[in-house]
């Protein structure tokens, strides 16, 4: 998948910004604060709807403007060209247009324009709560099938409704109502058993990806390790649905008081955690700065490997300032990953044209520089 | 303000309250509603006001009508042992105009929700139960064989249906209509949600 243009409209820095993208590397430079992450930011929302920095939309949005409308034209291999726009306004209402047509449901949009984005904060996948490798697990998933994501947007909705109720019962010192607990029960099992056998099947598949991933790394042999923590069944018990759904509502029985007290739902696949190991040691325990480092970069590095192996399309690779941060040896390891040919679309951002300049033929058409100065393209960019 | 009267402002913004109708359409339509003759402003308004005082719900199935009991309830041709449970009137046009149903019908007037403040009691819950459940004193009633369970596929209808089978699957049996792919449609343009479900539902050919 490639992007060949973007329009920004107030836009965090841009007030009225427009790029064309060649179709291999594009590296994006210029001073900080000047809007460079910014049109990173604007790709993955058009791709996902979203941002992949952890802001609300509404920080995106330019102070006294009504609204941001962002445009890109996008292109594959195999599909038609199409024209995505997003436009946020202060009432905090996301419109998608394709080709001129709303699409209504994020997921008729997310999975169709694939994309990965590595960025500084990714550091919070291993370092921080569970909440983030959720949603890391969450992002592949929901790009390499929509159902998931129709799943989990269903599951959520049950997860509201059932807290609102728990909740309704709790504040008026009720039990709650018997049979309409059980009614959500069923859904909250239905829905959650699905989810909790995706993210099963998927980090069986994904830790092959990582294992590579660490090997082009690290010269020093540790083995990489990523399992799954279901609170609600041991791995081997994933796969019959009979016996999951046994599982989840034994779990839900035995928590049953705990939730009347609190209020809330405190069972399911919104509770999972993805546990982190080297040689056998959990990485939040025991793992140095580099190896945090290191095991950030492989599990980006296998999520782009792992949906370009398993896609029609190539993702499009954002990299937000990522030389900066790295050593010698991880920069190499991720150059060599631009260098290759199965490498699709890149946007790299950098303060300084040369960090990237020595290691990539920027002379070549398929490849392009962009200056950004002050929210807009520097006119004696290339 | 936009407009030179306040009249006009007052109605396209009690217009905008209406579903669907943005402040666009209500300024389209209140532009018309100033050319038409006053007669027929006069009937409109009237019509409105008519729903409120005259439209109550059908004592059986709770189904809007003029009457005490609906027509759909009085008809004799119906097959009154098999009630199709729905969430609002509009569904029961959509499932006349198809013609293939030939019982009666109950409207619940919404799905459970409680984040909207929507429970069974809020519902026409309780009278649907009364009507299926057997009546001691009046052990002639004509029975009903069978409830066919036709609210939304939304999180909040597959919940209310869970629901309903609880309770009333000691008397009938309580069956649920399918979901699956639109006749007519290409596979390839049905959502993935859609396509699970019409996968998980097939049928020996």
């Amino acid at each position: 998948m490639k992007i060949h243009w973007l329009r920004m409209q107030s836009f965090r820095a841009h007030t009225d910004t427009r790029l064309e993208f060649a179709p291999k590397l594009n590296l994006i430079y210029g001073p900080n604060g000047a809007g460079k992450t910014n049109i990173l930011e604007a790709v993955h929302y058009l791709c996902l709807t979203k941002g992949f920095l952890t802001n609300t939309d509404l920080h995106a949005l330019q102070k006294n403007a009504p609204f941001f409308q962002l445009t890109g034209a996008f292109g594959g291999t195999r599909r038609r060209a199409v024209e995505i726009r997003l436009t946020f306004d202060r009432r905090r209402r996301k419109q998608i247009f394709s080709n001129g047509a709303r699409i209504e449901r994020r997921a008729d949009l997310v999975g169709m324009l694939p994309v990965v984005a590595f960025a500084p904060s990714d550091i919070a996948i291993t370092a921080g709560a569970p909440t983030e490798r959720r949603r890391f697990v969450n992002n592949i998933l929901s790009q390499e099938r929509p159902a998931y994501l129709t799943t989990l947007l269903r599951y959520r909705r049950v997860l509201s409704q059932r807290n609102r109720m728990l909740d309704q019962a709790r504040r008026k010192r009720e039990t709650p109502d018997a049979a309409m607990l059980d009614s959500w029960n069923a859904s909250l099992v239905n829905l959650g058993s699905l989810l909790i056998k995706a993210r099963s099947r998927f980090l069986a598949d994904f830790a092959g990806f990582v294992t590579k991933a660490y090997q082009l790394l690290n010269a020093v042999t540790e083995e990489p390790a990523m399992t799954y923590k279901c609170a609600i069944a041991p791995p081997d018990a994933v796969d019959s649905q009979d016996q999951l759904h046994d599982l989840f509502h034994e779990r839900l029985a035995s928590r049953a008081q705990r939730e009347q007290k609190v209020g809330r739902t405190l069972v399911g696949p919104h509770l999972d955690d993805i546990h982190l190991s080297i040689d056998g040691l959990a990485l939040r325990d025991y793992g140095s700065q580099g190896q945090h480092r290191t095991f950030g970069i492989a599990i980006k590095l296998a999520q782009y490997q792992y949906l370009n192996s398993r896609l029609e399309e190539s993702p499009i690779l954002l990299l937000d300032d990522v030389f900066d941060s790295l050593d010698a040896k991880r920069a190499r390891a991720i150059l060599a990953l631009l260098q290759s040919d199965e490498l699709g679309q890149t946007l790299i951002t950098a303060a300084e044209k040369q960090a990237i300049s020595r290691f990539v033929p920027f002379a070549f058409e398929e490849h392009r520089c962009i200056q950004i100065r002050d929210g807009a393209e520097a006119a004696n960019g290339q | 303000m936009y407009y030179s009267s306040e009249s006009v402002e007052e109605l396209i913004e009690q217009l905008c309250r209406l579903p669907t109708i943005g402040r666009k359409s209500a300024q389209r339509l209140a532009a018309h509603v100033l050319k038409m003759p006053r007669s027929d402003v006069k009937q409109l308004a009237e019509a409105l006001v008519a729903v409120k005082d005259r439209v109550r719900a059908c004592r059986i199935c709770k189904n809007v009508t003029d009457a005490d009991t609906c027509a759909l309830c009085l008809s004799t041709r119906r097959d009154h042992g098999l009630v199709c449970v729905v969430e609002e009137s509009s569904d029961v046009v959509a499932l006349e105009r198809t013609g293939e149903y030939n019982g009666v019908y109950h409207v619940l007037g919404g799905a459970v929700s409680p984040v909207d403040g929507i429970g069974p009691d809020d519902l026409t819950f309780g009278d649907l139960v009364n009507r299926v459940a057997p009546d001691p004193k009046n052990p002639e009633a004509p029975k009903i064989r069978e409830v066919i369970v036709a609210v939304n596929p939304t999180v909040e209808g597959d919940v209310t249906a869970h629901y309903l089978r609880e309770f009333l699957a000691p008397y009938v049996s309580v069956t649920r209509v399918a979901h699956g792919l639109p006749i007519g449609a290409d596979l390839s343009f049905a959502d993935e949600a859609t396509l699970a479900r019409a996968l998980a539902g097939r049928r020996p050919l």
